[in-house]
């Protein structure tokens, strides 16, 4: 296992969170796609901290930072969407276009 | 002397309360014009006296309004003989004119009780304007710089619209007022160019020292010719010279006194004035004074031509001012400046007096202006028609009346100043306009009565008085050419540099003068006899020409077909280019392609989140790349 195959890991975990974002019209597939690109990231970070050669854990230090927003992201995202669910009764992000300009 | 701008401001004060407070005023401010103008008057005189006391001049009193940059922007005073005489002359014809319209501007008013005599509902306008342009008229004597006489020019021809067009009831007195105004225009644009084309030459404004430059020869003779010429078209219009005197004889639908005014002290002379004043201007190119010379004659023939054909008596008198003034013109052209002068101011006077006495036939006949019509007034209107006879005596050059001593001038003047070919014109004008004023007399004022003729009757002593005190004047006015007490009226014409000219008794050609004039008015007595048949038979004879006269050599068609044609088609042309170009493409361009550059734009604006989101990824991954390409 080389720093690549955690990189290429990365990359396609983010590659599959960005088209669940640009492509799925449910808000919940969306948010699960922002999930996917943030451990992508994680994944990232935490493999060149381990590859280092110097012992300071920077790398899964702001991993873990990540987790925490990310739970506090998806608990604060998913009460909007369930709010959204009940005044329109879908959780479209196209269909919910009320603020348009 | 100094003080010589307070003249102007006499009447320009009254015109201003007129203007404003004429409807508070007794007579809604009639006296006051009259005082006004009086005033003018008065104050005119002590003027001469400096003059006469200390000398000729000429006196130049510079006064500074504003300057910017070296450009200095005067309303200064240039005061010599020629300023003196015409002060004298319009502040004049202008009291004895404005008496006169109390008498002449009341008429048959029509009111809800019927009609009665009363004055014009207008007559306190009637009296600003002519206060306004007396006052013009003032100015532009006085001016001492080219741009305030400008201003003066073009208020003079404000004020001709003004009064011309003031009956402006009747369609063909709002035409009239048109086309003079219009018609002057063309020549002030002349006018306007040739001053600014001098100034950019020069430097300056100042009248004297652009003469004085002129004179040392630091101009090219090439500018100095077109700056003539130019300053002499706005001369041409304002002063009905050929090919822009279509407006004088329409210009006779105003009231009659104001003809008066026109004709003798503002308006007509102010282009005489003009060339006279810029006098060393026209004498430094040969070109330009012979142009001078030659409209000069040309409309002195075609005037008194046209006054031969015309049946209107006003316009017999326009047509006659309008040859008169070429008779001034040609003599500016051969340099006859003290001439030149002189008749401006006997022909003002004589001029005046017809008009008025006109005006007097027109008030007595219900406002008759035919004369086929008339006859045998002078024994009706014993004043009136004494006056008339005289002013065409004068006119026509009989001693010792006014005009006679000016054309001797004239006549020694072209006779040593120019080629033998404008003499035999001049010789021949002097006969056709001693004929064209005989047959006036003689088929108004003598003969059997005809229509309205038979009752016609004086008018009240204001239109009487003004009349007799012009018609002694007529008769005196010349005398000053005659060195009685000072050394006559050609000395004290006298200009810097062109030497004493005293009046000149030529034993040749005073003689043939009065010659000429006396057959012109004995042919004139004899062909125009009571039964007029010799007339009808030349008419018969030369019909064409007859019909040319009459058409005013067909000036006035061709004017309309040049505006019809070329002007209106060019005008059309241009308002395609307008419409196509300058609004369809210059205007509205840019919008309508902005307007479809942002319907192409908007494209990409959907609206939703994922086309946003894509964009942004692939701008990152685009960023990358050149980062990693670059790198």
């Amino acid at each position: 296992m080389t720093l690549l195959h955690f990189q290429l890991l990365a990359a396609a975990l983010f590659s599959l969170g960005l088209y669940g974002v640009l492509a799925r019209r449910n808000a919940v597939l969306v948010l699960m796609g922002v999930e996917l690109m943030l451990n992508a990231v994680n994944v990232n970070l935490v493999a060149f901290a381990a590859y280092r050669d110097i012992p300071i854990a920077t790398g899964q230090v702001i991993a873990i930072f990540i987790i925490t927003l990310a739970a506090a992201e998806v608990g604060l995202a998913l009460a909007v969407v369930l709010r959204l669910f009940r005044s329109h009764g879908s959780a479209d992000v196209d269909a919910i276009r009320g603020m348009r300009g | 002397m100094q003080n010589a701008w307070l003249i102007p401001l006499f009447p320009t004060v009254a015109f201003v309360v007129l203007a404003l407070f004429r409807r508070f005023l007794p007579g809604q401010g009639k006296w006051l014009a009259i005082a006004a103008v009086m005033a003018a008057f008065i104050a005119a005189w002590p003027v001469l006296f400096d003059m006469l006391g200390l000398g000729v001049g000429p006196y130049h009193f510079p006064r500074e309004w504003f300057s910017a940059g070296p450009l200095s922007i005067g309303w200064g005073t240039l005061v010599d003989p020629l300023t003196v005489a015409m002060l004298l002359l319009v502040t004049f014809v202008s009291v004895l004119v404005q008496v006169y319209s109390l008498g002449y501007m009341r008429h048959e008013v029509k009111g809800r009780r019927g009609s009665h005599v009363a004055d014009d509902p207008r007559i306190g306008w009637y009296y600003a304007a002519h206060s306004l342009f007396t006052a013009s008229m003032l100015t532009l004597v006085l001016a001492d710089n080219l741009l305030l006489l400008y201003v003066a020019w073009e208020l003079v021809g404000l004020c001709s619209y003004l009064l011309i067009g003031f009956w402006y009831e009747r369609p063909a007195a709002v035409g009239a007022a048109k086309k003079a105004f219009i018609t002057t225009r063309v020549g002030d644009v002349g006018l306007l160019i040739g001053i600014a084309l001098l100034v950019a030459h020069t430097g300056t404004f100042d009248i004297s020292a652009n003469l004085e430059m002129v004179e040392h020869g630091e101009l090219s003779s090439g500018i100095t010719t077109l700056v003539a010429l130019l300053l002499f078209a706005g001369a041409v219009g304002k002063s009905a010279q050929f090919p822009l005197f279509v407006w004088l004889p329409d210009a006779m639908e105003g009231p009659t006194p104001v003809s008066a005014l026109i004709h003798a002290a503002t308006m007509v002379t102010a282009g005489v004035f003009l060339v006279a004043r810029l006098l060393p201007l026209y004498e430094a190119s040969e070109a330009a004074r012979y142009t001078v010379a030659s409209v000069g004659l040309v409309s002195g023939l075609m005037g008194a031509t046209m006054a031969l054909a015309a049946t209107d008596l006003k316009r017999i008198l326009a047509f006659s001012t309008m040859s008169h003034l070429g008779f001034m013109f040609l003599a500016l052209g051969a340099g006859g400046y003290t001439a030149a002068t002189f008749h401006l101011l006997t022909h003002g006077v004589s001029k005046a007096m017809l008009f008025l006495a006109a005006g007097s036939v027109m008030h007595a006949l219900h406002d008759e202006t035919d004369i086929r019509r008339m006859g045998g007034l002078a024994r009706r209107m014993p004043i009136t028609g004494t006056a008339f006879v005289l002013g065409a005596l004068a006119l026509s050059g009989v001693p010792p009346l006014a005009a006679f001593w000016s054309k001797d001038e004239i006549l020694v003047a072209v006779a040593s100043g120019l080629n033998p070919l404008f003499l035999v014109g001049f010789l021949l004008a002097i006969v056709l306009s001693a004929l064209y004023m005989a047959r006036a007399m003689r088929i108004a004022f003598f003969g059997e009565h005809r229509a309205d003729a038979a009752h016609a009757h004086e008018s009240g002593w204001t239109m009487k008085g003004p009349l007799a005190l012009l018609t002694v004047c007529t008769v005196l006015v010349g005398l000053v050419a005659l060195p009685l007490g000072f050394d006559g009226i050609g000395s004290f014409l006298f200009e810097a540099g062109h030497g004493p000219h005293a009046f000149k008794a030529d034993a040749v050609w005073m003689p043939v003068g009065i010659a000429l004039a006396l057959a012109g008015l004995g042919l004139g007595w004899w062909l125009y006899d009571r039964a007029l048949e010799r007339v009808d038979a030349l008419r018969t004879r030369f019909g064409a020409l007859a019909r040319t006269f009459e058409r005013r050599y067909y000036l006035d068609p061709l004017y309309q077909w040049v505006v019809d044609r070329v002007v209106l088609a060019a005008g059309r042309l241009i308002a395609v280019f307008d419409r196509r170009w300058v609004n369809d493409v210059g205007m509205d361009g840019p919008g309508v392609a902005t307007l479809a550059v942002g319907t192409r734009l908007r494209m990409h604006v959907s609206g939703f989140f994922a086309d946003y989101g894509l964009a942004v990824a692939a701008g990152a991954i685009a960023l990358a790349l050149l980062l990693w390409l670059g790198a």
